[in-house]
């Protein structure tokens, strides 16, 4: 089954935003569970973030990264792809929080921010609060749509130049403070979660974050994006991928999403080189 | 009396040296003419010894002595009675404890070559397009086949012979099962796996591939829609040995690195899946995967280390797999388990060995290893495999609450192969890891009880 792209735009200069036809998939995912996406019969399997599913279609935030990424950004509107399989994972339980916020500082991050906002908003009791962090304004997307799905949003740049300087962590541990925080869902940069939990814990609030190891089959077969959770082997595939950031081992997640940094950065390498 | 020919057909093989190069198929197969004289040394033994330790009961007598005199599609005929995949089951069935283990011939010299035989038909078959024969006669009943591996071909093959309308759900984008994910290529060309498939097709059975049960199709969804289910979900989650250092970057699951080798074909550069295979890898376990791991890492040009907690003669592996990977080069330590990974900046160096020695005979009548106090030692590797046995999955199993299972995840069945009323189930997933073979022989008892079960529905 080829998949059709019906939209592709820009997000950023490095983050783009595709739009496929997935009736399947779209008709069954919920917030919290990903894709698996293929660009051609010989590409890898890549896991992938869902922003919306809606009308048979699926839409993806995906960032210009490696050799797939790049290659299915060369891929126009009418065009065919491979593969979109899934849902993969569980599902986050959409239920009453409280005052719950939903903070991402990266591409994968952003496309779950507005999924989780919207289904939250919908539950009575909920106080959404959606923050995003980007490096600078030129890096900036989803601001309106998540304004749109969340009753309070923070926007936080690394340099200043728009809303609030700094890391949502800093949003957050402001708000944490004040007591207004019962909940924190993240996604996002792997190398920031470490601090987010130390911070939520110091404030005794419960975090759930999105692993993204590497992943193959991601129905359970491999065993490649084993992570250990309260010392316990877990697989982020199906038994994640959101997890108690209190509980993850994240030296360990850290050291193994650098497994083949160097693979692809040849196989970058090799495909810029023909293009 | 025809006189006694002792010595096989010798059986031609790529040159060692060829094999450290390519994944490309070791045995090259026997011609026509070989074929016929491999065949002609049967003794047509009257209680047929081969065919009763089969798990299929293929008539080996027939198809031999029709093979013998020339008749290649009779031959091919008789097999396709009683095996639907003969290409397959040919080259990886483990022929020395079955067929040819039984065979008189052995007594007196080697037994005759009855799986390459079958391979050799089965290959004859495909290239010359003949194929079996039979009128299908339309049933409206509806039976849904979870996973496309080897119970599952053979169950829904038989079905669709008596007529039903049958779809085989599969969760890869590439059916076969641990035919497409689990074996290499230099010993189950996946070219062959591709075309017995297309019989599948050819005869009307529906194939999805990329769905999931209990992910993006339910199994309450199946209970709807279908009037009986065979589940064929295999065991494919993979068991790690649970020791310091497994998270390390160089620890691999043997089912990671053949699905990337296998499935994802890394070896081939046309192909975008990453692998890293380090100098000196070390593979845990001696049985089929990890002859199958350890051939693919020396063909990605590893040196490589087998690390057997028992001796060679108790290793579950293939006779020919054990053989052909001690002839390419492959080191084998008997009498070593592991004890932890060694490691630097979260890299692999090397693991910690404990040795041991043999005792009395455990549930399996093998000697049950046992520790040596005090005799650890390290060895220098930058990469490991763990290739010590294979689960059910959970992802389906945990949506099924209703389904009888063991507390290892083995799915309980009948008599008949049947779990609750209409689930039938067989393979892997209710032996928790057997052969190609007997998981075949139960996609066809299934598909017998499902149509007694919807004959009287």
């Amino acid at each position: 089954m080829k998949h059709e792209i019906i939209r592709k735009e820009d997000l950023n200069p490095k983050d783009y935003l595709m739009e496929v036809k997935a009736p399947m998939v779209a008709k069954k995912i919920q917030p919290g569970q990903f894709v698996v996406l293929m660009t051609h019969p010989k590409g890898e399997r890549i896991p992938m973030s869902v922003q919306k599913a809606e009308n048979g279609n699926v839409t993806m935030f995906i960032r210009k990264l490696g050799k797939t990424s790049v290659e299915l950004y060369t891929c126009k509107v009418g065009d065919h792809f491979e593969n979109v399989i899934g849902p993969m994972g569980n599902a986050v339980e959409i239920k009453k929080y409280g005052n719950v916020a939903v903070c991402s500082d990266l591409v994968c991050g952003h496309a779950e921010n507005y999924a989780l906002c919207k289904a939250l908003s919908q539950v009575d009791g909920n106080h959404v609060i959606s923050m995003q962090t980007f490096p600078s304004k030129e890096m900036m997307y989803l601001e309106e749509e998540l304004r749109g799905v969340s009753d309070e949003y923070y926007i936080t740049l690394e340099d200043g130049s728009y809303g609030i300087k700094g890391h949502y962590r800093d949003v957050l541990e402001k708000l944490m403070k004040q007591g207004k925080i019962d909940m924190v869902f993240a996604g996002g940069r792997t190398d920031e979660y470490p601090l987010l939990a130390e911070l939520t814990e110091t404030y005794n609030v419960p975090a759930m974050v999105t692993l993204r190891p590497i992943m193959v089959d991601a129905t359970g077969m491999c065993g490649s994006c084993r992570v250990f959770i309260d010392g316990e082997m877990k697989l982020a595939c199906i038994d994640g991928p959101m997890f108690d950031a209190h509980k993850v081992n994240f030296k360990e997640l850290l050291n193994r999403v650098k497994l083949f940094k160097k693979q692809e950065a040849t196989a970058l390498e090799n495909y810029n080189k023909t293009r | 009396m025809t006189k006694l020919i002792k010595n096989r057909v010798p059986m031609p093989e790529l040159s060692v040296e060829e094999r450290t190069k390519t994944f490309n198929e070791v045995p090259l197969g026997y011609s026509e003419e070989q074929a016929i004289n491999e065949a002609k040394r049967c003794l047509q033994c009257k209680d047929s010894p081969c065919t009763k330790n089969c798990p299929v009961n293929v008539d080996v007598n027939a198809f031999i002595k029709e093979l013998a005199e020339g008749n290649f599609k009779e031959a091919f005929l008789k097999i396709k009675q009683d095996n639907p995949i003969p290409a397959i089951a040919g080259r990886v069935c483990p022929q020395e404890n079955q067929c040819e283990g039984a065979c008189t011939m052995g007594k007196a010299g080697d037994p005759i070559n009855i799986g390459k035989l079958e391979a050799f038909l089965g290959d004859w078959a495909r290239k010359k397009g003949v194929r079996e024969e039979f009128a299908i006669k339309e049933k409206d009943q509806k039976v849904a086949v979870i996973g496309s591996g080897p119970t599952g071909i053979s169950c829904a093959v038989d079905l669709r012979k008596y007529g039903y309308k049958v779809t085989v759900f599969e969760a890869l984008h590439k059916a076969g099962g641990v035919l497409q994910y689990g074996i290499p290529e230099f010993r189950l060309p996946k070219k062959v796996v591709d075309e017995e498939l297309s019989y599948l097709k050819e005869i009307g059975v529906d194939i999805r591939l990329n769905h999931i049960v209990g992910q993006n199709v339910s199994f309450d969804e199946l209970r709807d829609e279908y009037d009986a289910i065979y589940i064929g979900t295999g065991a494919g989650a993979p068991f790690f040995v649970g020791i310091e250092g497994e998270e390390l970057n160089g620890v691999y699951s043997a089912n990671e690195f053949l699905i990337r080798t296998n499935l994802m074909k890394a070896y081939n550069p046309e192909y975008d899946t990453p692998l890293f295979v380090g100098k000196r890898v070390g593979v845990i376990g001696a049985g089929n995967v990890a002859m199958d791991s350890a051939r693919s890492a020396l063909r990605n040009g590893a040196e490589v280390y087998i690390l057997y907690r028992r001796t060679k003669e108790h290793s579950p592996a293939r006779e020919e797999e054990l053989r052909h990977a001690l002839e390419e080069g492959i080191h084998f330590m008997e009498l070593v388990s592991p004890t932890r990974i060694l490691e630097e900046n979260g890299w692999v160096t090397g693991i910690e060995l404990v040795k041991m020695k043999l005792g009395e005979p455990d549930k399996s009548g093998r000697p049950r290893p046992e520790k040596i106090e005090g005799s650890e030692f390290t060895m220098e590797l930058d990469t490991v495999v763990e290739a010590i046995g294979t689960r059910p999955n959970r992802l389906f199993l945990r949506t099924v609450p209703e389904l009888k299972t063991t507390s290892r995840g083995i799915i309980e069945v009948d008599e008949n192969l049947e779990n609750i009323g209409g689930v039938y189930a067989g393979g892997d997933a209710i032996s928790g890891g057997a052969t190609v073979i007997q998981a075949l022989g139960e996609g066809r008892k299934a598909a017998k009880s499902i149509h007694g079960y919807l004959s009287a529905h």
